[in-house]
């Protein structure tokens, strides 16, 4: 220890001289243990306070990715604890001729689609009407975030008596309008209406949401540009989208990513929307079954863990493609030159 | 130089202190752990419904004040895979967990993952069961028996009185019971019922195939465990899906909040009632007391559902759940449960018992439920249900689901294929 302490402090010529001689003109010289602390503070210590979330990462992240990945390559049944050898790529190549898994991608994507489009739509709209000289402003910007903060299962709970056939809200709001009078709709038989259903609830959560991020770059946007463009004769449509959609693109970007991963990740809301949703199915053929709700049943309710970790590499596969293919076209879209 | 060293000191003796309180909570928690000899034991118990337990519980905690007993219901369905999962994890399952005939085989295969009660000396009441229902338990080579039973769902019909008379039909329940001989004519009934009042006559099509089913010699296995759904299931689906085609169903998913609403809205006048379902009707709608009767199931008799109560092996307090166990099973309990929601006990001899045999339901119009319930579970044949039945059961009723709203609509045919490749791949799956 004694031959390294002074090495630190003989000043070096170049390199953070200010500081050294700042130092010189204390009254005293700090000890050398002191300085060996400043400089584990300086280097160290910032790589200690970022290592808790890249710890739990690799614990609770990193791991059961990639246990999953080493799961999904193995028979591993839990009703049949005999069957525990490798599996090679039998699992994947099961997962090909899988109707149920090509049925539940479908779901997926529908109700991925019908969520997502209109909800980002949507949610521009709602933010540049905020984004507007409004009475009771921070009122209306709290009001639209007030789903986003109600329980995802609370709320399903309530949209699946809303979407009831008999007695529900929604249809008696259509038959209002003429429609399913004698004939309601079974919003759960079809796979389109229980669609539209799920789409709607899932709308109504993140709309808000999504609007605010939008309302938040907004407001970064110069009004001149705004006052520039109304100069030369363009309408609040026309700034929204040749003004306020090309310059708040990243926020778009990030909204289009993660609804792409929720949206493909969608578990809740098909799953209590199920008369039982103890049995995972997604209506009695599967009409809104998601991948995620397939793999739950796969795994705990069929006991087939090696077959459901292998949908759950497949879906993370397809979720990283489509939000990379999305980020894409939107970075297009935006007129982005990336 | 002094300021950062008291600093330094300051921190390391908050962090002291903290350890030492960490190891102090630590400690207090490991010396409460062991509780064998006579210390606070809670005693966790899974089941499905209601088991008529809620008071119960109260009086055996009264008269045990170091047991604890946390009951925890849940959907049927669910329950049991919940229990499959915990015996493979090895850890998690409940003291005692209550098993489903309709699940029974599966579990009854694992029985190394359960107690074995003949150890604990439950073989003294082997001769008060119903036969059959002591030996479904009972591993093949008779040396285990992983539950003990606690009801039997003898099949009766239940309806609606107030509605039957609205539609012109015969209220008594011996001429209710005379109307529907067989099914061929319960669907003629129904089809009286639906012209006259506008109304749908039952629930659901499922409701009509599980009884129908319980009726047959041959379920959805036999007993080398092979899929048979050209005998019973077929008889049986045949009976729903013409109930379905003649629009006698409400087409309300059995056990859904909508079914449940059904109940209190009565958008069905008839439900077929093995004995446990008397106390659903009861929680479900309270409103329509003495507005039900019972009368006798079309074909006869036959079996839908019974439960056993199970201990897995992994569970800390083995005897103390034992206790419990048998204490349930006693005669004056299963009385008390019979009173309470309906489910019919398993012992052949509380039949006679007046409390039983002359015990008359204010809830279905005073009918005999006691006399009704305990005759079809003495003519009873049983039937043998396989490991997978369970999820087989699921798979038929879903296709039935589609055939009264979905994709199947009006194609009894197509159906009954799509059953069969259902069930074949629910077997496998």
């Amino acid at each position: 220890m004694s031959t390294t302490r002074a090495a630190p402090e003989t000043p070096r010529p170049g390199r953070d001289s200010g500081a050294t001689a700042s130092r010189r003109d204390r009254p005293y010289e700090p000890g050398p243990w002191r300085t060996r602390l400043h400089r584990f503070d300086m280097r160290y210590v910032p790589y200690l306070l970022i290592a808790p979330f890249f710890l739990l990462f690799a614990v609770f992240g990193l791991f059961p990715i990639v246990f999953n990945g080493v799961v999904a390559l193995r028979h591993w049944r839990l009703d049949d604890p005999t069957l525990t050898g490798w599996a090679g790529l039998e699992n994947f190549r099961r997962l090909f001729t899988d109707d149920d898994f090509f049925n539940a991608l479908s779901n997926t994507f529908g109700i991925f689609l019908l969520s997502t489009v209109p909800q980002l739509l949507l949610a521009l709209v709602v933010a540049s009407l905020l984004n507007r000289k409004l009475r009771a402003q921070t009122w209306f910007r709290v009001g639209v975030l007030l789903p986003y903060i109600t329980p995802v299962t609370a709320s399903t709970l309530i949209f699946s008596v809303v979407f009831a056939r008999d007695t529900g809200i929604a249809n008696w709001a259509l038959s209002l309008l003429g429609i399913g009078e004698t004939a309601p709709i079974d919003w759960r038989s079809a796979k389109w209406s229980s669609w539209i259903a799920i789409a709607t609830m899932v709308n109504w959560k993140w709309i808000g949401y999504n609007a605010l991020l939008y309302l938040a770059a907004m407001q970064s946007i110069p009004r001149d540009v705004y006052e520039a463009a109304a100069v030369d004769g363009a309408g609040p449509w026309r700034q929204l989208w040749r003004i306020t959609v090309p310059m708040i693109r990243p926020v778009v970007i990030f909204t289009v990513v993660l609804s792409t991963i929720g949206g493909l990740q969608l578990f809740t809301e098909p799953m209590l929307f199920d008369a039982n949703p103890a049995l995972g199915l997604g209506g009695d053929d599967g009409q809104w079954q998601t991948v995620a709700q397939l793999i739950y049943k796969v795994g705990w309710r069929d006991l087939n863990l090696g077959y459901a970790a292998a949908m759950s590499w497949a879906l993370f596969l397809v979720i990283l493609l489509v939000a990379a293919i999305n980020a894409l076209i939107t970075n297009r879209l935006g007129g982005g030159r990336k | 130089m002094r300021r950062s060293l008291t600093h330094w000191a300051r921190a390391a003796a908050v962090g002291a202190v903290g350890l030492v309180m960490v190891a102090a909570c630590s400690g207090n928690s490991g010396g409460g752990g062991d509780s064998q000899a006579g210390g606070p034991v809670t005693l966790k118990i899974n089941f499905w419904g209601d088991f008529g337990l809620d008071e119960l519980k109260t009086k055996y905690e009264d008269a045990n004040p170091n047991v604890k007993i946390s009951l925890n219901t849940g959907e049927y369905n669910a329950q049991h895979e919940d229990l499959q999962k915990k015996l493979v994890a090895g850890s998690g399952a409940p003291d005692i967990a209550a098993v489903d005939e309709g699940f029974v085989v599966q579990f009854r295969g694992q029985a190394d993952k359960f107690v074995n009660l003949l150890d604990k000396g439950a073989g003294t009441y082997e001769q008060k069961y119903l036969p059959w229902k002591w030996k479904q338990t009972l591993t093949p080579d008779g040396k285990a028996q992983i539950g003990l039973g606690t009801d039997v769902g003898g099949l009766a019909m239940c309806y609606r009185t107030d509605l039957f008379a609205a539609a012109g039909l015969p209220t008594a329940r011996d001429q209710v019971s005379a109307l529907w001989p067989t099914w061929d004519r319960f669907i003629e009934v129904g089809q009286q019922y639906t012209a006259r009042s506008g109304k749908k006559f039952i629930d659901a099509g499922t409701n009509v195939f599980n009884p129908v089913l319980g009726q047959q010699p041959v379920g959805f296995y036999d007993e080398s465990e092979a899929l048979k759904m050209d005998g019973g299931p077929k008889v049986a689906f045949d009976v729903a899906a013409r109930t379905i085609a003649a629009d006698l169903s409400a087409n309300l998913t059995a056990f859904s909040p909508e079914w449940n609403s059904g109940f209190v809205k009565g958008n069905f006048a008839v439900l077929a009632c093995p004995a446990w379902m008397q106390g659903h009707i009861k929680n479900t709608a309270p409103g329509t007391s003495g507005k039900w009767d019972v009368a006798a199931i079309p074909g006869g008799g036959g079996n839908w559902g019974g439960s056993f109560l199970t201990i897995p092996k992994q569970g800390r307090n083995v005897d103390e759940a034992y206790r419990f166990v048998e204490w349930l099973i006693q005669p004056e309990q299963q009385i008390e449960i019979f009173k309470k929601v309906g489910n019919l006990p398993s012992q052949p001899a509380l039949y006679q018992d007046p409390a039983i045999r002359d015990f008359t339901n204010p809830f279905f119009s005073d009918a005999p439920v006691g006399q009704i319930f305990s005759r079809t579970a003495e003519n009873l044949t049983p039937q043998y249900l396989g490991r997978r039945n369970g999820p087989t059961r699921v798979a038929v009723e879903n296709v039935l689901n589609r055939l009264a709203t979905g994709n199947l609509k009006g194609k009894p045919d197509q159906a009954w294929t799509e059953a069969v490749k259902e069930a074949e791949k629910a077997a496998k799956s």
